[in-house]
Protein backbone atom coordinates (compact mmCIF):
# COMPACT_ATOMS: atom_id res chain seq x y z
CA UNK A 1 0.00 0.00 0.00
CA UNK A 2 2.80 2.33 0.98
CA UNK A 3 4.71 1.39 -2.16
CA UNK A 4 1.67 2.21 -4.30
CA UNK A 5 1.39 5.65 -2.74
CA UNK A 6 5.06 6.24 -3.34
CA UNK A 7 4.72 5.22 -7.01
CA UNK A 8 1.72 7.50 -7.44
CA UNK A 9 3.60 10.40 -5.90
CA UNK A 10 6.58 9.77 -8.16
CA UNK A 11 4.36 9.57 -11.24
CA UNK A 12 2.61 12.79 -10.27
CA UNK A 13 5.96 14.51 -9.80
CA UNK A 14 7.14 13.32 -13.20
CA UNK A 15 3.91 14.60 -14.81
CA UNK A 16 4.41 17.98 -13.21
CA UNK A 17 8.03 18.12 -14.30
CA UNK A 18 7.14 17.28 -17.90
CA UNK A 19 4.03 19.44 -18.08
CA UNK A 20 4.38 22.33 -20.58
CA UNK A 21 4.98 25.53 -18.65
CA UNK A 22 3.50 28.68 -20.15
CA UNK A 23 6.32 30.61 -21.75
CA UNK A 24 8.73 27.85 -20.74
CA UNK A 25 9.83 27.20 -24.30
CA UNK A 26 10.26 30.91 -24.90
CA UNK A 27 12.91 31.03 -22.19
CA UNK A 28 15.41 29.04 -24.22
CA UNK A 29 14.78 30.84 -27.50
CA UNK A 30 16.55 33.79 -28.96
CA UNK A 31 16.28 35.83 -32.13
CA UNK A 32 14.94 33.74 -35.07
CA UNK A 33 14.05 30.92 -32.68
CA UNK A 34 17.54 29.46 -32.34
CA UNK A 35 18.22 27.41 -29.24
CA UNK A 36 21.63 26.85 -27.67
CA UNK A 37 21.85 23.32 -29.10
CA UNK A 38 21.16 24.69 -32.61
CA UNK A 39 23.88 27.32 -32.27
CA UNK A 40 26.36 24.74 -30.96
CA UNK A 41 25.62 22.23 -33.72
CA UNK A 42 25.88 24.83 -36.50
CA UNK A 43 29.10 26.22 -35.00
CA UNK A 44 30.64 22.73 -34.85
CA UNK A 45 29.78 22.12 -38.49
CA UNK A 46 31.31 25.51 -39.32
CA UNK A 47 34.50 24.33 -37.60
CA UNK A 48 34.42 21.23 -39.80
CA UNK A 49 34.18 23.49 -42.86
CA UNK A 50 37.12 25.51 -41.55
CA UNK A 51 39.29 22.44 -41.00
CA UNK A 52 38.48 20.85 -44.34
CA UNK A 53 39.12 24.14 -46.15
CA UNK A 54 42.55 24.67 -44.60
CA UNK A 55 44.31 24.22 -47.95
CA UNK A 56 42.50 27.24 -49.42
CA UNK A 57 45.55 29.61 -49.31
CA UNK A 58 47.33 27.26 -51.71
CA UNK A 59 44.55 27.69 -54.28
CA UNK A 60 44.29 31.44 -53.84
CA UNK A 61 46.85 32.37 -56.47
CA UNK A 62 46.41 29.65 -59.05
CA UNK A 63 45.43 31.66 -62.13
CA UNK A 64 42.34 29.66 -63.06
CA UNK A 65 38.87 31.12 -62.58
CA UNK A 66 36.81 29.20 -60.00
CA UNK A 67 39.64 26.98 -58.77
CA UNK A 68 38.88 27.99 -55.15
CA UNK A 69 35.23 27.03 -55.61
CA UNK A 70 36.26 23.66 -57.08
CA UNK A 71 38.53 23.01 -54.12
CA UNK A 72 36.00 24.06 -51.49
CA UNK A 73 32.68 23.33 -53.22
CA UNK A 74 32.07 19.94 -51.64
CA UNK A 75 32.73 21.10 -48.07
CA UNK A 76 30.70 24.30 -48.51
CA UNK A 77 27.64 22.36 -49.68
CA UNK A 78 27.79 19.05 -47.79
CA UNK A 79 28.21 20.35 -44.24
CA UNK A 80 25.75 23.27 -44.60
CA UNK A 81 23.22 20.77 -45.98
CA UNK A 82 23.60 18.62 -42.85
CA UNK A 83 23.32 21.72 -40.66
CA UNK A 84 20.22 23.09 -42.39
CA UNK A 85 18.64 19.61 -42.48
CA UNK A 86 18.92 19.43 -38.68
CA UNK A 87 18.22 23.06 -37.80
CA UNK A 88 15.39 23.81 -40.22
CA UNK A 89 15.11 27.48 -39.35
CA UNK A 90 15.59 30.57 -41.50
CA UNK A 91 19.02 32.00 -40.79
CA UNK A 92 20.81 28.67 -40.32
CA UNK A 93 22.84 29.04 -43.49
CA UNK A 94 23.69 32.68 -42.77
CA UNK A 95 24.77 31.73 -39.26
CA UNK A 96 27.04 28.99 -40.61
CA UNK A 97 28.53 31.37 -43.15
CA UNK A 98 29.30 33.88 -40.37
CA UNK A 99 30.95 31.23 -38.18
CA UNK A 100 32.94 29.61 -40.98
CA UNK A 101 33.95 33.01 -42.30
CA UNK A 102 35.61 34.18 -39.07
CA UNK A 103 39.02 33.03 -40.27
CA UNK A 104 38.34 34.47 -43.72
CA UNK A 105 37.90 37.87 -42.08
CA UNK A 106 41.67 37.97 -41.56
CA UNK A 107 42.70 36.16 -44.75
CA UNK A 108 40.29 37.38 -47.36
CA UNK A 109 37.78 39.88 -46.02
CA UNK A 110 36.12 40.35 -49.40
CA UNK A 111 35.43 36.61 -49.57
CA UNK A 112 33.83 36.72 -46.11
CA UNK A 113 31.33 39.42 -47.08
CA UNK A 114 30.80 37.75 -50.44
CA UNK A 115 29.90 34.44 -48.74
CA UNK A 116 27.62 36.24 -46.31
CA UNK A 117 25.71 37.88 -49.16
CA UNK A 118 25.58 34.54 -51.02
CA UNK A 119 24.14 32.80 -47.95
CA UNK A 120 21.51 35.55 -47.63
CA UNK A 121 20.53 35.28 -51.30
CA UNK A 122 20.45 31.45 -51.17
CA UNK A 123 18.19 31.51 -48.11
CA UNK A 124 15.86 34.10 -49.60
CA UNK A 125 15.55 32.13 -52.87
CA UNK A 126 14.91 28.82 -51.06
CA UNK A 127 12.39 30.38 -48.67
CA UNK A 128 10.59 32.22 -51.47
CA UNK A 129 10.12 28.97 -53.37
CA UNK A 130 9.47 26.55 -50.50
CA UNK A 131 8.24 28.99 -47.77
CA UNK A 132 10.17 27.06 -45.08
CA UNK A 133 12.91 24.47 -44.65
CA UNK A 134 10.42 21.73 -43.77
CA UNK A 135 10.97 19.99 -47.10
CA UNK A 136 14.33 18.49 -48.01
CA UNK A 137 14.11 20.25 -51.38
CA UNK A 138 14.46 23.62 -49.68
CA UNK A 139 17.60 22.51 -47.82
CA UNK A 140 19.01 21.05 -51.02
CA UNK A 141 18.32 24.18 -53.06
CA UNK A 142 19.73 26.61 -50.49
CA UNK A 143 22.96 24.65 -50.04
CA UNK A 144 23.37 23.83 -53.74
CA UNK A 145 23.23 27.48 -54.85
CA UNK A 146 25.04 28.96 -51.84
CA UNK A 147 28.64 28.51 -53.00
CA UNK A 148 28.15 28.80 -56.80
CA UNK A 149 26.60 32.23 -56.14
CA UNK A 150 30.08 33.45 -55.19
CA UNK A 151 31.23 33.00 -58.82
CA UNK A 152 29.69 36.25 -60.14
CA UNK A 153 31.14 38.11 -57.15
CA UNK A 154 34.53 36.58 -57.85
CA UNK A 155 34.28 37.63 -61.49
CA UNK A 156 33.45 41.20 -60.47
CA UNK A 157 36.34 41.17 -57.99
CA UNK A 158 38.80 40.08 -60.69
CA UNK A 159 37.46 42.81 -62.98
CA UNK A 160 38.22 45.37 -60.27
CA UNK A 161 41.57 43.99 -59.13
CA UNK A 162 42.89 42.88 -62.54
CA UNK A 163 45.95 40.62 -62.47
CA UNK A 164 46.83 37.30 -64.03
CA UNK A 165 43.49 35.62 -63.40
CA UNK A 166 41.60 38.32 -65.28
CA UNK A 167 43.83 37.76 -68.31
CA UNK A 168 42.97 34.04 -68.18
CA UNK A 169 39.26 34.70 -67.66
CA UNK A 170 39.08 37.01 -70.63
CA UNK A 171 41.27 35.00 -73.00
CA UNK A 172 40.11 31.42 -72.34
CA UNK A 173 36.39 31.94 -71.81
CA UNK A 174 35.44 28.27 -72.23
CA UNK A 175 37.60 27.29 -69.26
CA UNK A 176 35.67 29.84 -67.18
CA UNK A 177 32.34 28.40 -68.38
CA UNK A 178 33.50 24.83 -67.79
CA UNK A 179 34.77 25.61 -64.31
CA UNK A 180 31.51 27.37 -63.41
CA UNK A 181 29.51 24.31 -64.52
CA UNK A 182 31.82 22.02 -62.57
CA UNK A 183 31.32 24.14 -59.42
CA UNK A 184 27.52 23.94 -59.78
CA UNK A 185 27.67 20.15 -60.31
CA UNK A 186 30.01 19.68 -57.33
CA UNK A 187 27.80 21.77 -55.03
CA UNK A 188 24.67 19.88 -56.13
CA UNK A 189 26.46 16.61 -55.36
CA UNK A 190 27.62 17.90 -51.97
CA UNK A 191 24.16 19.14 -51.09
CA UNK A 192 22.58 15.83 -52.13
CA UNK A 193 25.10 13.89 -50.05
CA UNK A 194 24.44 16.14 -47.05
CA UNK A 195 20.69 15.56 -47.26
CA UNK A 196 21.27 11.83 -47.71
CA UNK A 197 23.53 11.63 -44.67
CA UNK A 198 21.07 13.59 -42.53
CA UNK A 199 18.21 11.31 -43.65
CA UNK A 200 20.25 8.27 -42.77
CA UNK A 201 21.18 9.68 -39.37
CA UNK A 202 17.55 10.63 -38.68
CA UNK A 203 16.45 7.13 -39.57
CA UNK A 204 18.96 5.65 -37.14
CA UNK A 205 17.88 8.11 -34.45
CA UNK A 206 21.20 9.97 -34.18
CA UNK A 207 19.97 13.24 -35.63
CA UNK A 208 16.96 14.62 -33.83
CA UNK A 209 15.06 17.78 -34.63
CA UNK B 1 44.68 47.38 -25.51
CA UNK B 2 43.66 44.20 -23.85
CA UNK B 3 44.43 43.33 -20.29
CA UNK B 4 47.34 41.12 -21.36
CA UNK B 5 50.58 42.71 -22.45
CA UNK B 6 51.71 42.57 -26.07
CA UNK B 7 48.28 41.68 -27.42
CA UNK B 8 46.42 43.83 -29.89
CA UNK B 9 42.85 44.94 -29.45
CA UNK B 10 40.94 42.38 -31.59
CA UNK B 11 39.15 44.89 -33.82
CA UNK B 12 42.42 46.78 -34.43
CA UNK B 13 43.95 43.48 -35.48
CA UNK B 14 41.05 42.85 -37.83
CA UNK B 15 41.26 46.33 -39.35
CA UNK B 16 45.02 46.00 -39.84
CA UNK B 17 44.57 42.59 -41.51
CA UNK B 18 42.14 44.14 -44.01
CA UNK B 19 44.50 47.08 -44.63
CA UNK B 20 47.56 44.84 -45.13
CA UNK B 21 45.71 42.49 -47.48
CA UNK B 22 44.15 45.19 -49.64
CA UNK B 23 47.32 47.30 -49.87
CA UNK B 24 49.35 44.20 -50.75
CA UNK B 25 46.93 43.32 -53.55
CA UNK B 26 46.65 46.88 -54.88
CA UNK B 27 50.39 47.66 -54.87
CA UNK B 28 51.53 44.11 -55.76
CA UNK B 29 53.17 45.12 -59.03
CA UNK B 30 54.97 48.18 -57.66
CA UNK B 31 58.76 47.83 -57.14
CA UNK B 32 58.39 49.38 -53.66
CA UNK B 33 55.82 46.80 -52.51
CA UNK B 34 58.37 44.40 -50.93
CA UNK B 35 59.63 47.32 -48.82
CA UNK B 36 56.06 48.08 -47.70
CA UNK B 37 55.45 44.44 -46.79
CA UNK B 38 58.79 44.24 -44.96
CA UNK B 39 57.75 47.36 -43.05
CA UNK B 40 54.46 45.69 -42.07
CA UNK B 41 56.36 42.63 -40.87
CA UNK B 42 58.68 44.78 -38.77
CA UNK B 43 55.73 46.72 -37.35
CA UNK B 44 53.95 43.49 -36.40
CA UNK B 45 57.13 42.23 -34.75
CA UNK B 46 57.43 45.48 -32.79
CA UNK B 47 53.85 45.22 -31.54
CA UNK B 48 54.24 41.78 -30.03
CA UNK B 49 53.15 39.45 -32.84
CA UNK B 50 56.62 37.89 -33.03
CA UNK B 51 55.46 34.29 -32.46
CA UNK B 52 52.93 34.47 -35.28
CA UNK B 53 55.52 36.24 -37.48
CA UNK B 54 58.02 33.44 -36.94
CA UNK B 55 55.40 30.79 -37.64
CA UNK B 56 54.29 32.46 -40.85
CA UNK B 57 57.68 33.48 -42.26
CA UNK B 58 58.85 30.10 -43.58
CA UNK B 59 55.53 29.04 -45.21
CA UNK B 60 55.25 32.54 -46.69
CA UNK B 61 58.68 32.29 -48.32
CA UNK B 62 58.11 28.71 -49.49
CA UNK B 63 54.61 29.18 -50.93
CA UNK B 64 55.36 32.66 -52.30
CA UNK B 65 58.59 31.44 -53.88
CA UNK B 66 56.85 28.44 -55.43
CA UNK B 67 54.04 30.54 -56.92
CA UNK B 68 56.49 33.20 -58.13
CA UNK B 69 58.57 30.45 -59.75
CA UNK B 70 55.54 28.94 -61.48
CA UNK B 71 54.44 32.38 -62.70
CA UNK B 72 57.92 33.14 -64.02
CA UNK B 73 58.11 29.75 -65.74
CA UNK B 74 54.69 30.30 -67.33
CA UNK B 75 55.06 33.93 -68.40
CA UNK B 76 58.81 34.62 -68.37
CA UNK B 77 57.99 38.01 -66.87
CA UNK B 78 59.87 39.00 -63.72
CA UNK B 79 57.33 41.73 -62.90
CA UNK B 80 54.46 39.20 -62.81
CA UNK B 81 56.54 36.85 -60.64
CA UNK B 82 57.25 39.69 -58.20
CA UNK B 83 53.56 40.58 -58.18
CA UNK B 84 52.67 37.00 -57.32
CA UNK B 85 55.24 36.90 -54.54
CA UNK B 86 53.88 40.17 -53.12
CA UNK B 87 50.26 38.99 -53.23
CA UNK B 88 51.11 35.74 -51.45
CA UNK B 89 53.18 37.62 -48.86
CA UNK B 90 50.27 40.04 -48.28
CA UNK B 91 47.87 37.14 -47.62
CA UNK B 92 50.28 35.54 -45.15
CA UNK B 93 51.03 38.86 -43.41
CA UNK B 94 47.31 39.60 -43.08
CA UNK B 95 46.90 36.33 -41.18
CA UNK B 96 49.45 37.36 -38.50
CA UNK B 97 47.16 39.74 -36.50
CA UNK B 98 44.45 37.05 -36.57
CA UNK B 99 46.88 34.44 -35.27
CA UNK B 100 47.89 36.74 -32.42
CA UNK B 101 44.30 37.13 -31.20
CA UNK B 102 42.80 34.19 -29.35
CA UNK B 103 39.14 33.23 -29.94
CA UNK B 104 38.36 34.08 -26.31
CA UNK B 105 39.70 37.63 -26.71
CA UNK B 106 37.71 38.11 -29.89
CA UNK B 107 34.56 36.85 -28.14
CA UNK B 108 35.10 39.11 -25.12
CA UNK B 109 35.64 42.08 -27.42
CA UNK B 110 32.47 41.36 -29.40
CA UNK B 111 30.51 40.74 -26.21
CA UNK B 112 31.59 44.10 -24.82
CA UNK B 113 30.34 45.66 -28.06
CA UNK B 114 26.96 43.98 -27.45
CA UNK B 115 27.17 41.57 -30.38
CA UNK B 116 24.43 38.89 -30.29
CA UNK B 117 25.34 36.08 -27.91
CA UNK B 118 24.53 33.43 -30.50
CA UNK B 119 27.14 34.92 -32.82
CA UNK B 120 29.84 35.21 -30.16
CA UNK B 121 29.19 31.68 -28.90
CA UNK B 122 29.20 30.35 -32.48
CA UNK B 123 32.48 32.09 -33.29
CA UNK B 124 34.07 30.87 -30.08
CA UNK B 125 33.07 27.26 -30.74
CA UNK B 126 33.99 27.38 -34.43
CA UNK B 127 37.50 28.67 -33.65
CA UNK B 128 38.19 26.66 -30.49
CA UNK B 129 36.82 23.40 -31.86
CA UNK B 130 39.45 23.00 -34.59
CA UNK B 131 42.08 21.07 -32.52
CA UNK B 132 39.40 18.77 -31.08
CA UNK B 133 38.04 18.16 -34.54
CA UNK B 134 41.41 17.14 -35.96
CA UNK B 135 41.68 14.68 -33.07
CA UNK B 136 38.22 13.26 -33.89
CA UNK B 137 39.14 12.92 -37.56
CA UNK B 138 42.29 11.03 -36.55
CA UNK B 139 40.24 8.74 -34.31
CA UNK B 140 37.80 7.91 -37.10
CA UNK B 141 40.75 7.20 -39.42
CA UNK B 142 42.30 4.93 -36.77
CA UNK B 143 38.99 3.10 -36.39
CA UNK B 144 38.92 2.65 -40.16
CA UNK B 145 42.41 1.16 -40.11
CA UNK B 146 41.51 -1.15 -37.22
CA UNK B 147 38.46 -2.41 -39.10
CA UNK B 148 40.44 -2.73 -42.31
CA UNK B 149 37.98 -0.43 -44.09
CA UNK B 150 40.35 0.40 -46.95
CA UNK B 151 41.38 3.61 -48.65
CA UNK B 152 39.63 6.97 -48.27
CA UNK B 153 40.00 7.51 -51.99
CA UNK B 154 37.10 5.14 -52.63
CA UNK B 155 33.87 7.22 -52.52
CA UNK B 156 31.84 4.39 -50.94
CA UNK B 157 34.38 3.87 -48.16
CA UNK B 158 34.68 7.62 -47.62
CA UNK B 159 30.90 7.89 -47.25
CA UNK B 160 30.17 4.78 -45.18
CA UNK B 161 33.29 4.38 -43.07
CA UNK B 162 34.42 8.00 -42.64
CA UNK B 163 31.65 10.58 -43.11
CA UNK B 164 28.82 8.76 -41.31
CA UNK B 165 30.87 7.91 -38.15
CA UNK B 166 32.38 11.41 -38.12
CA UNK B 167 29.00 13.17 -38.32
CA UNK B 168 27.55 10.79 -35.71
CA UNK B 169 30.42 11.66 -33.38
CA UNK B 170 29.93 15.38 -34.06
CA UNK B 171 26.22 15.16 -33.24
CA UNK B 172 27.06 13.46 -29.93
CA UNK B 173 29.71 16.07 -29.10
CA UNK B 174 27.28 18.84 -30.02
CA UNK B 175 24.60 17.44 -27.67
CA UNK B 176 27.07 17.16 -24.80
CA UNK B 177 28.54 20.60 -25.44
CA UNK B 178 25.16 22.33 -25.61
CA UNK B 179 24.11 20.68 -22.35
CA UNK B 180 27.37 21.78 -20.79
CA UNK B 181 26.93 25.34 -22.05
CA UNK B 182 23.38 25.52 -20.66
CA UNK B 183 24.46 24.01 -17.35
CA UNK B 184 27.02 26.80 -16.99
CA UNK B 185 24.22 29.33 -17.19
CA UNK B 186 24.55 30.39 -20.81
CA UNK B 187 21.28 31.64 -22.29
CA UNK B 188 20.31 33.28 -25.56
CA UNK B 189 17.41 35.26 -24.15
CA UNK B 190 19.22 38.59 -23.86
CA UNK B 191 19.71 38.61 -20.09
CA UNK B 192 22.48 40.79 -18.68
CA UNK B 193 25.83 39.04 -18.26
CA UNK B 194 29.29 39.92 -17.01
CA UNK B 195 32.39 39.95 -19.20
CA UNK B 196 35.61 38.66 -17.73
CA UNK B 197 38.81 40.57 -18.73
CA UNK B 198 37.41 43.45 -20.73
CA UNK B 199 39.26 44.21 -23.97
CA UNK B 200 39.88 47.94 -24.33
CA UNK B 201 41.31 50.05 -27.11
CA UNK B 202 44.38 51.96 -25.89
CA UNK B 203 47.20 54.20 -27.08
CA UNK B 204 49.34 51.28 -28.26
CA UNK B 205 46.54 50.04 -30.54
CA UNK B 206 46.08 53.55 -31.93
CA UNK B 207 49.80 53.84 -32.63
CA UNK B 208 49.82 50.42 -34.27
CA UNK B 209 46.97 51.12 -36.68
CA UNK B 210 48.29 54.62 -37.41
CA UNK B 211 51.63 53.12 -38.39
CA UNK B 212 49.95 50.67 -40.79
CA UNK B 213 47.83 53.43 -42.36
CA UNK B 214 50.85 55.76 -42.59
CA UNK B 215 52.77 53.05 -44.46
CA UNK B 216 49.93 52.63 -46.94
CA UNK B 217 49.57 56.40 -47.39
CA UNK B 218 53.34 56.75 -47.94
CA UNK B 219 53.24 54.00 -50.55
CA UNK B 220 50.32 55.66 -52.32
CA UNK B 221 52.18 58.98 -52.42
CA UNK B 222 55.34 57.28 -53.71
CA UNK B 223 53.37 55.53 -56.47
CA UNK B 224 51.57 58.74 -57.48
CA UNK B 225 54.78 60.80 -57.64
CA UNK B 226 56.66 58.18 -59.68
Amino acid sequence: MENKNLTDTLLENTRQENAPVQGGTQKKRSVLGFQTKDVVFLAILSAVILVTSAFMPLLLHIPVFGIIQIGLGLQFSLFPAIGVAKVRKPGSLVFMSVCSGVVLLFMNTVMFFCLLVCALIAEVVALLIFRSYERDGACFLACAIYFPLSLPFLYAWYQIMGGTVLAYVNSIWWVTALMSLAVVALCCLGSYLGIRISRELKKSGVLKK
Amino acid sequence: MSADKNILYPLTGLLSAIAILLSGLVFAKEPLCPALLAGFLLWLLLFGCYRACLRVLLPMLLVGGAFAGITYAASGDGQSALGMMNRTAAVFLAVIPGMSITPVQMTRCLSSLRAPRAVTLGMLIALSFVPLLTLEIRRVREAMVTRGAGSLLSPQILYRAFLIPLITRLVNISDTLSLSVETRGFTLDGKAYSIYHLQRFCLKDGLYILGILAGIAGMAVAVCTQ
